[in-house]
């Protein structure tokens, strides 16, 4: 046991190490978007996707299909192709390949036309029972299918038929086709001969290159093994176990019966629970009982028990790592939330006990022993020891056959028809230079294609971002009446758009939506403290909302109303999956549950009104106010030690304004908004919260810096650091529901009389403009129809958002694209489609070093990159990286979704969110010199290496001028405008009416108004 | 009997068997309905019946009727042939008929049948089997209504095969991963075994009474009165077969390992078909059989052990479920159960409200499963805290040693798959194996040469390691991708 116990160290290493690749995803309740490669993240971008391809089986691209279909539409030009291939391979992209036009042209025809492969079975198949021998490709142009068959009727009827050299096939084809009557073949004939002769051209140019010897390496799992040579997949009885223990073992509180000795850890709950062989009819776990007991009993680490299971398959120590993240892999979801609640234990109701993950791997490993054992028993008569059973596998894995010469043939044979290659031409080449085409055709292989098509499809975005910057001229307010501050999020874009379109005396900004207030937060009528922050803060500070003075009567009335019937309606939930009780219940009053259900499914809208005026009696008094004063010196939740500091909140405040670039120029009337989304039966809600909040919803954090920015006391030592805020000027915090588009505002007893006047003006602009962004976003939903008013448009969202069929509440960040870090004058007046993250940023306030751009950019490049990643990856392979379709979810252990009752758990986002996502890697444009974003890329590593590694693009936009550079390959070089002028339109809703899809980018309104 | 009830009663079945035909033709001929039209035809459809079933109430409750009896004559007709002949002949006789039992049936089917039809168009908005699932509902609904309106054995069976049909194939919906399709074959599985017991059932009515009429059976006469034509023994054997045939479709012990399995499909249908409707049919049948129950005590005994065992199987897993689907189909399961049991105990009412309660609330907790988190957090809120999470009394006084022993017997849902696995498939499957083994040898002795038909080696590409779910990348063919790329449809 000694030199075991010397390996333990060794083994906790190589399960760290393999843990790495499970995904990050934390409880689905607190959503927040991460890369979803993230443990790939130190390699470029891509061969990160083409290695995750190659680790979790997953697709790094969209298909060739899918980018031909947009190539047809337009979205990607053959321009964009060209540039692509010109700058991935310099000049030998003009050599010519023998005398078949240059590699550009071959690489081309290879992208736009579908090139089939299949199996020789299929090829077969295909030959024999479709045109494929008689008819030229339908998408060949007419003009190279009349040369094709030119060039062969010359070339039978001059060479072929007069003695020469004749191919071997040629013989035989002509009296198939009647040679003697070959002056009078009709023109179908002649096609057809044409083809068969370029198939049997095509073969025999394969026959003659030798196949690249390649030799596939073979699974390294047992049971892939398995599966390969007796069609058993061992994982399935593991999986129902494991599954169900794993869920058991992690529940947070579905069931009310706790899994019995869960609090020593995974692995000693495991043996406790199935030690007993009572009972168990499962033939393959007959041994398994005595085993666990002997763990339970002996007190073995579960290390250790991984250890003796690891000898036990034959997995010698070197190959540790890459056998044990193929079997963590296999149920990637589970592990990966165990990993997650055991790092976060902050993160859930019931945390786990430590080495739950070690006692997973364990349990695991322990089940495959004996299910392997079974398997290569009864299917395979393998009775020797498990530690000799992968070689013996490995012996018997059938041998995957070479690609036959049809199939090597059949590529070349469709890409001489699309590039119009003769089949004399074909036949003229000597061995060697048949080589020389298929090692040609071969260098440019599907991965590599899709990698093409994908820059492409990015170029010509970038193009259109970078013209619509450089062309647009700026736009400033002549005079402010009033400012408004929302969250960073693109889906601001809009509103932002129709609030100045609507307002023009309106000045709008953009700030990560926590606002620079770091707090746990608990509402009046919350139970806990929630983090409002960014996901990699941990908050020092506690704000609470308390009744003013006065009320306390009735809350403390409204609070024991709300227990009451919170406790009432959790005993009714409870009973109703009881015994006796949910008889009682369901034959009771059972029948009165028709009401609600019909009520909901078919009158949603009206079912969500009387539920809300229902909700009244229980609702928490209005009237109420942030605790945000500390008078304690430490922080913490008790009372008292709630809240900042005045100079905390001075640096909040002073943080905020220098961000956002006001330090001076502040209207009377400031207006922050949070934003958050409410929507019914939908488990991943939480991503349709802000981001910047940590996956909640951002209106207390408007609400406190509102408070904290209105306080004097701030203001006079703000002074001191030389940020007027005049006096009259005035903040009213707020939240924005990005999902019904209603803005709630607070504190609006503090407002002075002298401001209600404008507040009032502000107030019709923004409810205008809610109804017109309510409009737009209406364009995007199938379901709503184009003819739609803005009022109307808000009442869609209002049913929408209550629905409890609806799987599409709001389409949450599923255009996003781009980021521009600069002054809203560059960017105000300019149609961006929702697409842009927009964060103010002047860099003529900021200082030499650049700090405030430094700040904005670390919160920048892995938030608003992360989010566009993981859409990237959920919109690329949706059952694979994202979590598939909604519809089969089923909430597992209020952590996550399974599909149906007993799968992995689903991890990523679902397809009816990223559905009309656009997968290009998130454009930041910054309004700053090359210089120095370098050396800001320099210094700080969480900001460089992404964006050296091509996770997102990045380019700096001249703050004096229009110059536009992008960084590529370690510099920042400049490019050259492609249109001269951008589309224009009168209004928003003038540009985007009636039209559904993705559009471009184009100025709104005069010129006029811009300075 | 009127004229006026009479196509009332018609236009019940009829209208969703014009829409099982308006989908199920356009979809044959590939000509599909639009989104928007396919939901028009569906609400049409369902209010078409719903209507007319409510105004046959009416107008039973103007006459007075108690029954109304729609006879479609013998659509097949076998006479016996020759004099002596000692089979009786065959026909098969479709009679609808609406008494106090069909009616409350049948409007609860079209209630529930219609509301999650306007949920599910909305659903499945956009979803690439979006036809193929309403055609399935379409079944679906055609096979409840007639079920519940069935007067004949025969009609019965019709009903029933089409709602376990179209049941499974639901199950099956997402056939490009491997789990629903491995569980849909699993239901499959346990229908047809319930549906041989029916056939079987139907066979013996037919040799006994001669005739497959349940008039004839039980007596006439409206329900719950009447008595049964036939002998005890008769009767127990009858009811026995039907016994067999409600357990497999109301997943009574020991076949309710399918229950949780059918929560593969999507929402809509995992409430309405498995929580609310098709788990309730086999107590539905026996309640019509209700007087072979009243003739033979064994049978009420068997039924009432059933029924309890169930009840506690499914109380007891429901317990340590920690997921919402499972959780809620396995408390259906106790329900089920009881309402079977009460059946047993010779009541009729009671367990036809019970039903009719059970699968309204069922329906509403199914549908709302997604919005479990909010649910929860909106409790927490209201209480205060964290909600309480004490295991029952009957937990807690438990010994530990049992208490493990009962929670694993929990989470591995009674062992039932196990067992049938052991007991059923193994034998089974032996049993077939040795008698290919013979057929061939037969055979090939017969023909004189050795024909080596072992199976083909598998040439299996090995699915990416790690996805869990068993579903594959393929390219373009993934679930979910857009709709301008061909899918599997
Ligand atoms: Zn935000």
């Amino acid at each position: 046991m000694s030199s075991q116990n010397a390996a333990l160290p060794r083994l906790r290493r190589a399960i760290d190490h393999a843990a790495h690749l499970l995904p990050a995803q934390g409880p689905i309740a607190i959503f927040i978007h991460h890369n979803t490669l993230h443990a790939l993240e130190d390699l470029p971008f891509e061969q990160a996707v083409a290695r995750g391809a190659a680790v979790f089986g997953c697709q790094p691209y969209l298909t060739e299909e899918r980018f031909r279909g947009i190539l047809a539409r337009g979205r990607i030009r053959t321009d964009d192709l060209r540039a692509v291939m010109r700058d991935d391979l310099g000049g030998s992209v003009e050599e010519r390949v023998l005398g078949f036009g240059s590699r550009l042209d071959l690489r081309l025809g290879m992208l736009q036309y579908p090139v089939r492969s299949g199996s020789a079975a299929e090829l077969r198949w295909f030959v024999a029972e479709t045109d494929a021998l008689r008819k030229v490709r339908p998408d060949v142009s007419a003009a190279v299918r009349d040369r094709l068959i030119a060039e062969t009727r010359r070339w039978v009827m001059r060479d072929l038929r007069r003695g020469g050299e004749q191919p071997a096939w040629a013989g035989e084809l002509l009296r198939r086709f009647c040679e003697a009557d070959i002056e009078k073949w009709s023109e179908a004939n002649w096609e057809a001969f044409t083809i068969e002769a370029l198939w049997r051209v095509c073969q025999q140019v394969v026959r003659g290159v030798p196949q690249p010897a390649t030799s596939p390496v073979p699974p390294v799992r047992h049971r892939d093994l398995l599966l390969n040579v007796a069609n058993v997949d061992t994982d399935l009885p593991v999986h129902e176990i494991l599954i169900r223990f794993c869920a058991a073992f992690l529940d947070q509180g579905v069931s009310n019966w706790p899994l019995p000795h869960r609090e020593e850890g995974f692995f000693r709950s495991f043996c406790a629970l199935y030690r007993d062989a009572r009972g168990s009819p499962k033939s393959w776990l007959k041994e398994l009982p005595a085993e666990l007991a002997r763990l339970y009993d002996a007190n073995t680490d579960p290390l250790e028990s991984a250890c003796d299971s690891l000898h036990a398959l034959g997995v010698p120590e070197g190959a540790w790592e890459g056998f044990l993240s193929a079997t963590l892999l296999a149920l990637r979801g589970w592990g990966g939330m165990l990993r997650h609640v055991e790092e976060r234990p902050d993160r859930v109701a019931r945390p786990v006990p430590p080495d739950s993950l070690a006692g997973f791997i364990a349990v695991r490993l322990l089940l495959e022993r004996f299910a392997l054992t079974h398997a290569a028993r009864e299917t395979l008569g393998y009775t020797g020891p498990l530690e000799g059973l992968r070689d013996e596998l490995r012996h018997r894995l059938p041998h995957r056959a070479l690609p036959t010469v049809e199939e090597r043939a059949f590529t070349v044979f469709q890409l001489a028809q699309v590039l119009g290659w003769t089949p004399d031409e074909l036949h003229r080449l000597t061995p060697g230079e048949w080589g020389l085409l298929l090692r040609e055709i071969e260098s440019f292989p599907e991965v590599e294609r899709r990698r093409v098509f994908h820059l492409a499809y990015e170029r010509r975005f970038r193009d259109q971002c970078f013209d619509a910057l450089s062309l647009h001229h700026r736009r400033k307010p002549a005079a402010v009446r009033f400012q408004v501050v929302t969250c960073i999020d693109e889906r601001e874009e809009s509103f932002r758009r129709h609030l100045e379109e609507v307002a023009p005396g309106c000045e709008t900004f953009g700030a990560a939506g926590f606002f620079g207030v770091v707090m746990y937060y608990k509402g009046v009528a919350d139970a806990h403290h929630v983090p409002l922050c960014p996901a990699v803060v941990t908050p020092r500070h506690f704000v609470e909302e308390r009744v003013v003075e006065g009320y306390a009567d009735e809350d403390r009335r409204n609070r024991w109303f709300r227990r009451l019937f919170g406790s009432a309606s959790h005993w009714l939930h409870l009973g109703t999956r009881t015994f006796a009780l949910g008889a009682v219940l369901s034959a009771g009053i059972g029948v009165l549950a028709a009401v609600p259900l019909v009520g909901r499914i078919l009158f949603p809208g009206l079912a969500a009104r009387l539920k809300h005026r229902a909700s009244g009696v229980f609702a928490a008094p209005k009237r109420t106010r942030l605790q945000i004063e500390r008078t304690e010196p430490e922080p913490g939740p008790e009372c008292g030690r709630v809240g900042f500091s005045v100079d905390e909140m001075t640096d909040i405040a002073d943080r905020t304004l220098r961000d956002l670039g006001l330090i001076r120029g502040l209207s009377p009337l400031v207006i922050v908004l949070g934003h958050g989304s409410h929507s019914m039966n939908n488990p991943h809600e939480s991503a349709h919260d802000c981001g910047a909040c940590g996956g909640a919803v951002g209106g207390p954090n408007g609400r406190a810096i509102a408070q904290i920015l209105n306080d004097v006391r701030v203001r006079t030592k703000l002074a001191e650091r030389r940020i007027a805020v005049p006096e009259g000027t005035v903040f009213v915090g707020g939240l924005h529901n990005t999902c019904n588009e209603y803005v709630k505002y607070f504190d609006l007893d503090l407002l002075p009389e002298s401001l209600k006047t404008l507040f009032a003006e502000a107030q019709v602009a923004i409810e205008t403009a809610l109804g017109l962004n309510a409009h737009e976003r209406c364009r995007r939903f199938e379901s709503a129809p184009l003819t739609l008013t803005p009022a109307g448009a808000r009442q869609h969202l209002d049913a929408r958002a209550e629905d409890l069929s609806q799987v599409r509440p709001e389409w949450g960040h599923a255009t996003n694209a781009l980021c521009i870090v600069g002054r809203r004058e560059r960017t105000r007046g300019l149609f961006l489609d929702r697409r842009p993250f927009l964060v103010s940023y002047d860099a003529s306030q900021d200082n030499a070093d650049a700090t405030v751009l430094t700040r904005l950019l670390s919160a920048v490049v892995p938030v608003c990159g992360g989010i566009s990643l993981e859409y990237y990856f959920s919109h690329v392979d949706p059952p694979g990286y994202g979590c598939g379709t909604k519809l089969p979810h089923n909430i597992t252990a209020l952590l996550g979704v399974m599909d149906g009752a007993a799968s992995d758990l689903r991890t990523g986002l679902p397809w009816q969110m990223v559905e009309i996502h656009e997968p290009v890697r998130l454009l930041i444009v910054c309004e700053t010199t090359p210089d120095v974003l370098m050396k800001i890329m320099d210094v700080n590593r969480a900001i460089g290496v992404p964006i050296r590694n091509g996770w997102v693009q990045i380019a700096t936009l001249n703050p004096t001028g229009t110059g536009l550079l992008l960084f590529r390959d370690g510099a920042f070089r400049p490019r050259v405008p492609i249109a001269e002028h951008l589309p224009h339109a009168a209004t928003s809703v003038d540009w985007y009416r009636g039209w559904r899809d993705h559009l471009e980018f184009a100025e709104i309104g005069s010129d006029r108004e811009g300075a | 009997m009127n004229h006026y009830t009479e196509s009332l009663a018609f236009l019940v079945v009829a209208a969703p068997a014009l829409l099982l035909g308006a989908l199920g033709v356009a979809s044959l001929l590939d000509r599909r309905w639009s989104e928007p039209e396919t939901s028009r035809l569906i609400r049409w459809a369902v209010a078409v019946a719903l209507i007319s079933a409510l105004g046959l109430v009416a107008g039973m409750l103007a006459t007075g009727e108690p029954r109304v009896v729609l006879d479609l004559g013998n659509w097949v007709e076998v006479h016996p042939h020759g004099a002596g002949a000692d089979h009786p002949g065959y026909h098969f006789q479709v009679k609808l008929v609406f008494d106090q039992l069909s009616i409350p049936f049948l409007l609860l089917s079209l209630v529930l049948c219609g509301t999650i039809g306007a949920f599910a168009t909305r659903y499945l908005h956009r979803e690439p089997g979006f036809n193929r699932f309403f055609v399935l509902y379409a079944s679906f609904v055609l096979g409840m209504v007639l079920t519940s309106v069935a007067g004949t054995i025969e009609t019965l069976f019709v009903g029933w095969e089409l709602v376990g049909m179209s049941s499974v194939f639901l199950v099956a919906f997402f056939q490009e991963r491997q789990a629903p399709v491995r569980n849909g074959l699993r239901v499959w599985v346990v229908y047809r075994v319930s549906d041989a017991a029916l056939l079987l059932a139907a066979v013996l009515m037919h040799r006994m009474i001669g005739a497959g009429d349940f008039d004839k059976l039980l007596g006439g006469g409206a329900w719950p009165g009447g008595t049964a034509s036939v002998s005890e023994s008769q009767a127990l054997l009858l009811g026995l077969l039907l016994l067999v045939a409600a357990a497999g479709k109301s997943a009574l012990v020991p076949f309710s390992g399918w229950l949780p399995r059918a929560m593969e499909g999507p929402t809509p249908s995992s409430a309405v078909f498995y929580g609310a409707l098709s788990v309730h049919l086999g107590a539905f049948l026996l309640l019509r059989a209700g007087p072979l129950l009243d003739a033979s005590p064994t049978l009420a005994v068997a039924v009432v052990v059933f029924g309890l065992l169930t009840a506690l199987l499914g109380f007891l897993t429901a317990s340590a479920q920690t997921d919402i689907k499972s959780a809620l189909s396995f408390a259906s399961l106790a329900q089920v159960g009881i309402i079977v049991a009460e059946i047993g105990l010779g009541w009729r009412y009671i367990p036809l409200v019970h039903l009719l309660g059970h699968a309204c609330l069922r329906t509403l907790q199914f549908i709302r499963a997604p919005t479990l988190l909010q649910d929860y957090r909106h409790l927490e809120n209201a209480i205060g805290g964290r909600l309480p999470r004490q295991p029952a009394l009957w937990v807690r006084i438990t010994p530990s040693r049992l208490r493990v022993l009962l929670y694993r017997l929990a989470i591995e849902r009674g062992y039932l798959d196990a067992l049938l696995a052991l007991l059923v498939e193994k034998p089974f499957v032996k049993l077939f194996t040795w008698l290919d083994r013979l057929d061939r040898r037969a055979t090939d002795s017969l023909a004189g040469e050795n024909r080596d038909e072992s199976p083909v080696a598998w040439d299996h590409v090995p699915p990416p390691s790690g996805n869990g779910t068993g579903h594959h990348a393929a390219l373009g063919h993934g679930h979910g991708n857009p709709p301008h790329t061909p899918n599997d449809e």
